[in-house]
């Protein structure tokens, strides 16, 4: 009876077309807006070429001009520099043509229409000129025939620190997007969940009421019906899994067998959820739907999704939150895969996501069962 | 007005389902202009540093008192897994370790590789804690060179590293009338708009639209621009009061009324409103289930948010990925939100040119879904049921 009612629910889950077809396309088009979006940003970050900044000169301030000079010329040039006045300037920065003003004077100042890493950048520059300006000057001050070494000690370049590897694993900051975004098609199974529920139940379906009249136990039906969608989902998560890291080459590093298995267990997750919150009331399947998305993106917002230290601001405000967050569960639990050499944290992430997955089918099972309708 | 009226009721019937969006994406707008706000790249935000000092010297003592005179400093074990665990749940930013010979190694030639590091992530911040480190071991080195002794040059190196922060960085006209808060929460709206009003206005076109309906409408004398009319004045007075909820909630982020170019913000966040009730008017028109139209409306927010510069600022974006946001709203809404937060010098007659296509776009999109509601709903496209002829009985 449960292998007769497990295949007729794969079969009518594979029927209810256009929500399997958009759970599966969903990754594929947010994944590659995410690729073509976050494909750049790294050059970005790292990466400045010659910024276009005007210098407006208030004073006539030599030392300043010559180390203008050493930065914008030869190979790798920092600045892209021209002398201008200082209303030519302001009219090239309103217009975007230039990052940024340099007033030279007694005083180094700098005007900038943005906040962005060329305009961070320029700050950096100014900065460590007043700090050296200040250095000999005081030199000058007390002892001049110090002079020359006090230049010649800042004119080192100095290298002091060393990154000292954490991982091998993958620590790019934009991939929890992708992390996210598996744990957001995870927490949409919960649709396929609530189907579930709501079939089952005489006074919310047709077939929910034919189901009541057959001889089959509510229990064995619901537990073929969960594990039916449970296979279902699971598809739409391996296609969500393999494309990211097929197509669009993501670097899920080296234990991507495991990330699978994370993805599974998250969209278990995702189809109890459904099925409990199926089971509460009798609220109509819109409600019900608008429930299960509404909360599903709170999960995935608090994991992360849209801003990308909010898992961190939970960590410091609520930390047990992150524990129990089901969308939290699954990109820590592939992030663990990255970060530590150990499985601990993997598998504590795995088995609190089953624990949660079965509290959820058994609290929905409680309310949905030995219910009796006198009329509907 | 019978068409009105009955907008009006199924809204009524659907007002819980459009409501739970409704609180839900609000709720989530707070945290998020808040927490993006604090998270810009050009403030000089302190961070949070453990040191491991493996010299224990004076001098290594005096860089862990110089560095928490900047930053913050975090008490942490030293155990690889708590480390990585501090890192990845961001209760530490940065891992700094002085190592054994640092004080000896200060006065001499060699200062390659004086600290160890350890971060997760490359950002803006790690990289300005390195450069300070540097900036700080070269200073001690010129005070040394200048004849003082250590506990002075490490002294004045401090002073001089940290006193250099007064570099005047003058914002653009135009950008004072908006807080920080306030413009990232209007930038935000982008993606809460698109959220709510397509998730709660489909919905209720969707049952308007609903065959029984319209073919009973259109066999009744109602002419079809009346039908329309009325629907678009029912779908006007709600998304009105969406956007009015959702300004509500603006004004008590912004601290009080808006002034001066706030107002701009006020005006983009209602074009972008149209823009949003036209998408979910097009959306309509191809007769979605309840749940597709929820994946549609997180592809079209998300993405759209992704692309133009929402969630990520427009300036770190990709050359390709900004020549592709143009043919996107959000982007021209993005560019309006980046001028009047001062990221973009301020400009009355681009920020027009910014609003007008913003327009453009709205009005496109409402003929799209005007056209094609009029070839779905044309007589010659409604299939009738076929009529079989019962056997008549005898």
């Amino acid at each position: 009876m449960f292998l007769h009612n497990l295949l007729y629910e794969i079969k009518s889950s594979l029927r209810v077309r256009d929500l399997i077809f958009w759970l599966i396309l969903f990754p594929i088009i947010l994944g590659t807006f995410f690729k073509i979006a976050f494909g750049d940003l790294y050059e970005k970050e790292t990466k400045v070429s010659a910024i276009p900044t005007a210098i407006v000169e208030t004073a006539d301030n030599e030392a300043f001009r010559s180390v203008v000079k050493s930065v914008s010329e030869g190979g790798e040039t920092l600045l892209k520099a021209e002398y201008l006045t200082e209303d030519e300037a302001l009219r090239k920065l309103k217009d975007g043509d230039i990052k940024g003003v340099i007033y030279s004077g007694d005083k180094i100042t700098l005007t900038v229409s943005g906040d962005g890493v060329e305009q961070s950048v320029l700050k950096l520059f100014i900065e460590q000129y007043t700090l050296r300006e200040k250095i000999i000057t005081d030199t000058i001050k007390n002892d001049p025939s110090k002079a020359q070494a006090v230049i010649a000690a800042l004119s080192e370049e100095l290298t002091t620190s060393e990154e000292e590897p954490l991982t091998n694993g993958n620590t790019d900051f934009y991939m929890q997007y992708f992390y996210n975004l598996i744990a957001m098609v995870a927490m949409y199974g919960s649709v396929t969940g609530l189907h579930v529920a709501m079939s089952q139940q005489a006074n919310l379906s047709e077939l929910g009421a034919r189901k009541c009249c057959s001889a089959t136990p509510k229990s064995i039906g619901i537990l073929a019906s969960l594990t039916g969608t449970w296979i279902v989902q699971s598809i739409c998560m391996v296609v969500c899994v393999s494309y990211t890291a097929f197509v669009l080459k993501v670097d899920y590093g080296e234990r991507l067998p495991l990330v699978y298995i994370a993805a599974v267990c998250g969209g278990i997750l995702g189809v109890s959820f459904g099925f409990f919150v199926g089971s509460i009331g009798k609220m109509k399947q819109g409600a019900k739907v608008s429930i299960c998305m509404s909360v599903s993106m709170a999960m995935c917002f608090l994991s992360g999704l849209m801003v990308g230290n909010m898992k961190a601001i939970m960590a410091d405000k609520a930390p047990w939150f992150n524990n129990i967050n089901p969308a939290a569960l699954v990109t820590d639990s592939i992030s663990a895969l990255n970060l530590y050499s150990s499985f601990d944290v993997f598998v504590t992430k795995i088995i609190t996501m089953l624990v949660i997955s079965l509290i959820f089918y058994v609290l929905g099972l409680l309310m949905v069962r030995r219910r009796k309708y006198a009329s509907l | 007005m019978q068409v009105f009226k009955l907008f009006m009721k199924v809204l009524k019937k659907n007002l819980f389902t459009s409501m739970i969006y409704v609180i839900v994406f609000v709720a989530i707008s707070i945290p998020m202009a808040r927490s993006a706000a604090a998270d810009k790249a050009f403030k000089d935000t302190p961070i949070k540093i453990a040191v491991f000092d493996e010299d224990d010297t004076p001098e290594s003592r005096a860089l862990t008192e110089f560095i928490g005179r900047k930053h913050k400093l975090v008490e942490l074990e030293n155990d690889k897994d708590k480390i990585m665990q501090a890192l990845y749940f961001e209760t530490v930013n940065y891992v700094l370790i002085i190592n054994d010979g640092y004080a000896e190694r200060l006065v001499g030639s060699d200062t390659d590789g004086l600290f160890s590091t350890q971060h997760i992530h490359e950002s803006y911040a790690t990289v300005m804690v390195s450069q300070l480190l540097d900036s700080y071991v070269g200073s001690v080195r010129a005070y040394l060179a200048s004849g003082a002794d250590m506990s002075e040059a490490q002294q004045s190196a401090a002073d001089a590293v940290l006193s250099q922060a007064e570099v005047t960085i003058a914002r653009s006209k135009g950008s004072e009338d908006l807080s920080e808060a306030s413009s990232t929460h209007f930038r935000y709206l982008t993606y809460i708009l698109i959220s709510v009003i397509i998730n709660a206005l489909c919905p209720v076109l969707l049952k308007l639209g609903k065959k029984e309906f319209r073919f009973r409408t259109n066999c009744s004398c109602m002419k079809s621009a009346s039908y329309s009319i009325q629907v678009f004045a029912g779908s006007a007075v709600f998304i009105a009061g969406l956007w009015l909820l959702l300004m509500v909630v603006s004004v008590v982020q912004n601290g009080g009324m808006f002034t001066g170019t706030a107002w701009y913000a006020v005006l983009n966040s209602l074009i972008y409103t149209l823009i949003c009730a036209a998408i979910a008017l097009l959306i309509c028109s191809f007769e979605p289930s309840d749940t597709v139209v929820n994946l549609l409306t997180q592809i079209i927010g998300l993405g759209s948010s992704f692309l133009c510069g929402v969630f990520i600022p427009q300036s770190m974006l990709g050359e390709g990925v900004l020549a592709a946001a143009k043919f996107l709203p959000a982007y021209w809404y993005v560019k309006v939100m980046e001028m009047l937060s001062g990221s973009e010098a301020f400009d009355g007659s681009r920020l027009a040119m910014y609003m007008l296509i913003e327009l453009g776009f709205a009005v496109a999109l409402l003929l799209i879904a005007l056209v094609v509601n009029r070839v779905k709903y044309s007589s010659a496209a409604i299939k009738l049921p076929k009529l079989t002829a019962q056997p008549q009985k005898q």
